[in-house]
């Protein structure tokens, strides 16, 4: 009797201590990861004055002034408006130019498939700076430098590896079934891709999109390298000018901007979060 | 060695392209050929103008052969980015590869609460621009008006405080971590996804047997993470031979180029010395240290990570 309740005791100590690890383990954690975004959050919104009182302080007076001043200053709707074309347009690109090659090496015995798979690799692997001067030199030849399009086309054409990784994935489980009644009825692949295969697909083309996007909407070196014209910039090119002098005086206005800067893919992110993070992409990269 | 017998690929390629048509044209061609336009020419093209030096306006190069080779492996600059690379990929391997890896053990074996909340606001800065994550660190670690001296002070610890971005020694680092702290949320989902695959019996079986936390992990969950851990390393020297972003927004190159990468420095002297063909040349050396890497661990970790 006396045994089971101290065993009984021993267990509740166990799982006391237990539970208070884990919760300071969360503690840590939030602190770490949501605590930046916090303050930053919090300095946004502050008033001059309520900035110099510390990072710590609790602004007495709330305000979006920051974010109006930052806007114009920084120009933000033209800038917002350029990386939405540059991310919606280039991961629709790569998206549909992933869709066949996705299909042929998930669903096909094609010929070379293994030398094919090492080459979307080594397009998915390349560091992009070592690209930077042939791809600056071409577009010039092409009268494509500084233009929107020039970007969407490179844009497309970096994203695409990743689509074929990613669509394949999806396509490898669908089963096999449905398409081999298709094809003994006669239908072509094209058929069976359009009617078949590209439908099941959807939640496979929502992920990839979305993952496109939000890297189309996070790259920099191709914009700062590629774009002279302010009128062309995506957002990370133009907020680059927030550190300078005239910015980082007062701490509110690139705070405001860098919220400013994240506000659409914050949205994409809760619309398709459960998509994303469920791990699926990692298992499209396993296959 | 003749060609026909050779491989047996190239009769049943013609013979597929015959009866898949569709699919060899939009399937097999048009990807090679945009593979070959932006990856296979910008490649080639890298390599030949390493030869030369060109200003990049003017049509004409000068053939100058392996000089600018030469030049680099005396340039300390060059020497200061090459190093600085091999600590952001060191720091990357140790902090957040391993963080996410624990905070995914965590999350599967539910030692921390609230387990959909943590994965958000880890996975979430993923998602933000390096530049915004720049920013917000230039703002949380300047030495007057920051968070992080204040905090370092009031618990004490006042005495590491340094200056963050200005100390060369310490700049380098603190760049890495801050790219750290963006980039755990990736080996976190790719754990995370890891271990939902490994069967529930494994981890059952070894905690039947007695073993604790720190035994399931190293013994248990570490192995049968092996082909994760493989891309997940990969991912990671990518992600750190890309480290572009943050130097440009936070420190380029400063204090003295002691925070300059490789990439930054392909850039520096492309764009702005316009000496695009030792630029070409820097490029071919990255080139060479990323295919490199990805061969030794091709080799050493990916049995079976990447099979068709």
């Amino acid at each position: 009797m006396s045994d089971t309740l101290i065993l009984a005791h021993r267990r509740d100590v166990f799982r006391f201590t237990a539970r208070f690890l884990g919760y300071t383990l969360l503690a840590v954690l939030l602190a770490v990861w949501s605590g930046p975004i916090v303050l930053v959050l919090i300095t946004s919104i502050k008033s001059n004055q309520d900035f110099l009182a510390g990072p710590f302080s609790i602004p007495s007076h709330p305000t979006f002034q920051p974010y109006i001043d930052v806007w114009n200053s920084l120009g933000f709707s033209g800038l917002l408006a350029n990386s939405f074309l540059y991310a919606t347009a280039g991961s629709a690109l790569a998206v549909i130019l992933a869709l066949v090659p996705a299909f042929a090496l998930s669903r096909m015995e094609v010929p070379g498939k293994t030398f094919i798979f090492g080459l979307i690799l080594t397009g998915l692997m390349l560091p992009q700076q070592t690209v930077l001067i042939p791809l600056y030199d071409t577009l010039r030849t092409l009268h494509l430098l500084d233009t929107k399009i020039g970007l969407i086309i490179v844009h497309a054409a970096y994203g695409m590896p990743a689509q074929i990784l990613i669509l394949r994935g999806f396509m490898t489980s669908i089963p096999r079934e449905i398409e081999k009644a298709a094809y003994v009825e006669g239908a072509t692949d094209f058929r069976v891709f359009y009617k078949i295969i590209l439908p099941l697909s959807l939640p496979g083309i929502v992920v990839g999109f979305t993952l496109n996007f939000i890297a189309i909407w996070k790259e920099f070196v191709f914009g700062l390298v590629l774009l002279n014209s302010e009128e062309n910039f995506p957002v990370t090119v133009g907020m680059l000018k927030l550190n300078s002098d005239r910015y980082m005086a007062v701490f509110n206005l690139p705070a405001a901007g860098l919220v400013i800067s994240q506000i659409p893919i914050i949205v994409l992110f809760i619309l398709t979060y459960r998509k994303i993070a469920s791990g699926n992409f990692a298992g499209a990269v396993k296959g | 060695m003749s060609t026909s017998h050779r491989s047996g690929e190239s009769p049943g390629f013609f013979a597929f392209a015959r009866e898949h048509t569709f699919v060899t044209i939009f399937g097999i061609v048009m990807p090679l050929a945009v593979f070959a336009v932006f990856v296979g020419y910008p490649i080639l093209f890298t390599i030949y103008l390493s030869l030369f030096e060109w200003n990049g306006m003017t049509p004409d190069k000068t053939f100058v052969g392996l000089e600018n080779y030469r030049h680099m492996i005396g340039d300390s600059h060059f020497q200061i980015a090459l190093i600085n690379n091999f600590k952001w990929l060191a720091v990357t391997l140790a902090f957040p590869v391993l963080a996410g890896l624990l905070i995914a053990y965590a999350l599967r074996n539910k030692i921390l609460p609230a387990p959909a909340l943590v994965r958000t606001i880890i996975f979430f800065p993923v998602t933000m621009s390096l530049i915004s994550v720049g920013l917000m660190f230039l703002l949380i670690l300047n030495p007057l008006f920051g968070a992080f001296d204040t905090i370092l002070r009031s618990v004490g610890l006042g005495f590491l405080v340094t200056e963050w971005f200005g100390n060369y020694k310490v700049a380098i680092y603190t760049l890495a971590i801050v790219s750290g702290w963006a980039f755990t949320g990736m080996p976190m989902i790719f754990y995370y996804a890891g271990l939902g695959d490994v069967p529930k019996e494994t981890f059952d079986a070894a905690r039947i047997e007695g073993a604790g936390h720190w035994r399931m992990l190293t013994k248990v969950a570490v192995p049968q993470l092996r082909p994760v851990t493989a891309v997940v390393v990969m991912l990671t020297l990518f992600e750190s031979l890309r480290a572009f972003d943050l130097v440009a927004v936070m420190t380029k190159g400063a204090p003295f180029g002691y925070t300059n990468v490789l990439g930054y420095i392909v850039y520096l002297e492309s764009f702005w010395n316009t000496r695009f063909g030792y630029g070409a040349a820097i490029s071919v050396a990255i080139l060479a240290v990323s295919a490199l890497m990805a061969l030794i661990i091709l080799k050493k970790l990916m049995k079976g990570a990447f099979d068709v």
